[in-house]
């Protein structure tokens, strides 16, 4: 589906969908929604700065207890986990607006890797989420 | 994303219902705004079930607006999903956030809060 900031109420859908028909325990659902909403959103404002917009691929695989969404675009290589972490000791008035977005997504996730695959970018993201 | 809007004495209180993502975050922070006429604006969040990073940068906007205009901001009665989000971002050191709505309006109500 195109890489587009309006896709986004969509695939949180898609995602709900998947987790409701696995029966998966509904207190991890929170984790993936906001990793989908992050590194989505990354891929669609990149992509509005490139002014082409990038067609996106998202997988969703259970296995065990395991939980693995990977998000692929084929926009210019980028790699979200060379960001620099924000300083979250930061007071009020210090803290930059920004740059929270994929710091959540690794602290909430147990796993996050990305590889440019051909021409797009993947970025894989697992959690255990305790089933039982 | 709904806001209700109640005043009890100088206290703004805000009642949140729904999502805080990308779609909702920038209305949410420009409703909120609006509110800062009082001594002090709670928000309620016993019923907003998802904050995104989108929805943090507006609390941190809503949050510097109201140390400029002298206004008490606090939130209360977080989801457990939500105050996980602000543990990890830092928030809950920025941020005062109560347990419960009572708590607030209690602190709210104090002379020199």
């Amino acid at each position: 589906m195109p890489g587009e900031a309006a896709q986004l109420p969509l695939l949180t859908q898609f995602l709900q969908q998947f987790w409701a028909t696995a029966g998966l325990p509904a207190a991890g659902l929170n984790s993936f929604e906001l990793a989908l909403e992050e590194i989505f959103m990354n891929v669609a404002m990149h992509a509005v700065q490139g002014g082409s917009v990038p067609r996106v691929e998202l997988s969703l695989a259970r296995a065990g207890d395991s939980v693995t969404l990977a998000v692929e675009d084929d926009g210019p290589q980028f790699d979200p986990l060379s960001l620099a972490a924000p300083d979250v000791a930061a007071s009020l008035g210090d803290r930059p607006i920004g740059g929270l977005g994929v710091f959540l997504v690794r602290q909430l996730m147990d796993a996050v890797s990305y590889h440019r695959v051909g021409a797009c970018n993947r970025l894989s993201m697992s959690k255990r989420i305790g089933v039982g | 994303m709904k806001l209700n809007i109640e005043t009890h004495g100088r206290t703004t209180l805000a009642i949140a219902e729904g999502r805080l993502d990308f779609g909702a975050a920038g209305g949410f922070q420009k409703q909120l705004e609006q509110e800062l006429g009082g001594a002090a604006l709670i928000l309620d969040c016993a019923g907003l079930g998802y904050v995104s990073s989108a929805g943090l940068r507006a609390f941190l906007v809503i949050a510097r607006a109201a140390q400029s205009a002298g206004v008490a901001f606090s939130l209360c009665a977080l989801q457990p999903a939500v105050r996980e989000v602000f543990d990890l971002s830092g928030f809950s050191r920025i941020i005062t956030v109560h347990t419960d709505r009572a708590t607030a309006l209690a602190q709210a109500a104090q002379p020199s809060a």
